[in-house]
């Protein structure tokens, strides 16, 4: 190794500095670590909402002066953003505002209709929520039914995004506080 | 004493297929194929199966476990506890459990069996020989420092006298570690390290640390090699301080269980910068591929990629995805996908398919041979990924989160990686693991908690019963005449089998 020629100074200087970044990272631990609002802060909302009004497709079911108003005061920073890749919440009879709860289309055996939130199914059964917020379950073959789901839209978003197309449209919806 | 004697027969000489009556490791045999021969369960009478009994462990934690049948008896494990059960009845012969301690319960994976022992690995990373008849302790040895961030929820590999455990620790930078012991004495024998060990370099590495051995491998008694998979690297998402391709983390290893030298390696991650060990099950199937008989090693990766390779030697076969990706630009020379650096965790998130759970995971996938299919537990999932130097370069340095997943039971062409049924489980992922049976039938779970039989042949539903959260894999034994299949719900075990004389 060869010689080093610094003063005490710098060299306790530079001993300090060691110690306080092992204080600094042991005191961090190993854990999952956070995200700040201000690391998500890098996209262009004018791409944005160019992206909004066009590519992306999203002002075919949500507005800025509509559900979307106020979205940024709501949610901030990840959890903005989180909505904004996949806004799935607990299914209510009418969905709160910014929340996409999939609605269900059933026809009875006895010809009657029902419009309802769809609260869960499985391969062979669905629950849906009626207008009273009360729990019904069906049997998958014993009813005509069609599920729109808004939740699909997204899922599907998600493999067309770039990444600049998802800062882009962050930054717009960060605007619309 | 004709009990030990048996045992020891069996163990002595365990065959690579599965004898059809018990089920004597994790993954029923040393091939990981979780195919059975058993044949009174068919398409024709699945629909008629009922539940003939139910075990409740009467505790908080899910089972995760394969029980393992040896004898008539069954062993089931959670973090910490062990139950030996009359496996006609479900009823409980001995439970024991382990001392309470503070490292993580994440999870556990099963026991293993060798003469009238029993070894269960506990989270703060002990293994302990349990008296199979009674629960009584023979010895207790530790295999890693739980104080130092090292956990375990391994089905201990018996072979011959060699008992492989692995371990586990993503959030301490800490050497992966695979360590045989001895089944008489509880003495190491070895210890493989995937990384550098305490105190040592190995240029290669990059700097990395991890590759841990969580899961159980396979093992070819031919080639006297077990297969193992390796875990993510650390620093978990910091890939900058660890430069290169990391290995020998999100590797395939083949290993020689007598001295723990290496044979052979493939990693099935280079680099990698989002958690996705590749501690799927390494499944072991003796096949043609391109009119050649083969010797073949198949994994459905968490990275979404299926790799047949030759298991004499590791060399790549076919690399194909078998669930959404987005983050390779390519396959290199050796059979390798080439990470794409835009997808590398940054400050403002990037989205990655697939997310952090993965597109499978340790829910062990089966091998039909009939059919040629490879089933397995698959999710199309996409994820945010962060780091900033903030993050520092210890433990998961780094933040990520799952956005949205699609959950599918997919059979998988292995001879051209073409997917040739999906059949939707559910949102999110799956958690249970797959058995095929010699009669065209594959078990499986779904999200919403149903055991389910589909034809294999094309995924059709021909069965189904409601158990709660379905975890790890199901598994089928015959008793007196008696097809059983076994799978843990919930806290449960729930066992189903063809109408009786009871």
């Amino acid at each position: 190794m060869p010689a080093i020629n610094l003063s005490d100074t710098d060299l306790i200087a530079i001993v300090a500095f060691i110690h306080a970044q092992k204080t600094k990272f042991d005191t961090l631990g190993g854990e999952r670590r956070t995200v700040d609002p201000q690391d998500l802060a890098t996209g262009n909302a004018e791409a944005g909402k160019r992206y909004f009004d066009g590519a992306g497709g999203c002002v075919r079911c949500h507005s800025p002066a509509g559900d979307l108003s106020g979205v940024a005061t709501r949610y901030r920073g990840l959890a903005l953003l989180q909505r904004m890749l996949y806004p799935n919440g607990r299914p209510e009879a009418v969905s709160p505002k910014g929340t996409a709860s999939p609605q269900v289309t059933v026809t009875l055996a006895s010809g009657e209709t029902l419009v309802a939130s769809l609260a869960a199914q499985d391969e062979f059964t669905m629950t849906i929520l009626d207008p009273t917020g009360a729990r019904q379950t069906y049997d998958k073959t014993a009813v005509k039914f069609t599920v729109e789901d808004p939740l699909s839209v997204h899922f599907s978003q998600l493999g067309k995004y770039t990444d600049t197309d998802m800062h882009n449209v962050f930054a717009y919806l960060d605007t619309l506080k | 004493m004709k009990y030990a004697r048996l045992l020891w027969a069996m163990l002595w000489a365990m065959p690579a297929l599965l004898p059809a009556q018990t089920w004597l490791t994790y993954h029923g045999d040393y091939s990981g194929r979780r195919h059975t021969t058993l044949s009174a369960i068919t398409p024709e009478n699945v629909s008629r199966l009922q539940q003939v009994w139910q075990f409740q462990t009467a505790q908080n934690q899910q089972i995760k476990s394969s029980p393992i049948v040896v004898n008539g008896i069954m062993f089931v494990t959670t973090p910490d506890n062990i139950w030996a059960l009359d496996a006609h009845s479900g009823k409980e012969l001995w439970h024991y459990q382990y001392p309470p301690n503070d490292a993580f319960h994440i999870g556990h994976r099963g026991a293993a069996v060798y003469k009238d022992t029993v070894f269960l690995t506990t989270p703060n990373c002990h293994l302990i020989a349990l008296g199979a008849k009674d629960g009584s302790i023979q010895w207790d040895v530790t295999i890693a420092d739980s104080a130092r961030g090292y956990w375990s929820t391994n089905a201990p590999l018996v072979i011959r006298n060699h008992v492989l455990v692995g371990v586990s620790g993503d959030f301490d930078n800490l050497p992966g570690q695979l360590r045989s012991v001895d089944a008489d004495t509880g003495q190491t024998q070895w210890t493989f390290y995937s990384t550098p060990p305490p105190g040592g370099t190995e240029p290669k590495s990059g700097g990395a640390t991890g590759g841990q051995m969580w899961t159980t491998g396979t093992y070819d008694p031919d080639l006297n090699l077990v297969y193992v998979g390796t875990g993510n690297p650390t620093p978990v998402l910091n890939g900058d301080a660890r430069p290169g391709d990391n290995p020998w983390t999100c590797s395939i290893l083949a290993i020689n269980p007598d001295t723990g030298k290496l044979a052979w390696g493939f990693q099935v991650s280079p680099h990698d910068t989002h958690d996705w060990d590749a501690a799927e099950v390494p499944v072991l199937v003796d096949a043609e591929f391109n009119g050649q008989p083969r010797k073949l090693l198949m994994q459905a990766s968490r990275n979404g990629y299926l790799f047949v390779l030759d298991r004499t030697n590791g060399k790549n076969l076919l690399t194909k995805p078998f669930a959404t990706v987005n983050w390779a630009k390519g396959i290199d020379e050796l059979g390798r996908p080439i990470p794409d650096p835009a997808k590398y965790p940054s400050r403002d998130g990037v989205l990655v398919a697939p997310n952090e759970s993965g597109a499978t995971n340790f829910r062990p996938p089966s091998f039909d041979p009939k059919t040629g299919l490879f089933i397995v537990s698959a999710q199309d999932g996409y994820g945010i990924y962060f780091f900033k130097s903030d993050h520092g370069s210890y433990g998961w340095a780094g933040a990520d989160y799952g956005v949205a997943g699609r959950a599918f039971l997919r059979a998988i062409d292995y001879r051209t990686g073409k997917i040739v049924w999906d059949h939707p489980i559910g949102d999110g992922s799956g958690s249970a693991g797959v058995l095929t049976t010699e009669t065209g039938l594959t078990f499986s779970g779904d999200v919403p908690g149903n055991v389910l039989a589909l034809r294999t042949e094309d995924g059709a539903t021909l069965w189904h019963a409601t158990i709660g959260r379905t975890g790890n894999a199901p598994v089928m034994y015959e008793l007196d005449g008696r097809q059983y299949l076994v799978m843990g719900g919930g806290a449960s075990l729930y066992a189903f089998a063809l109408p009786g004389d009871d």
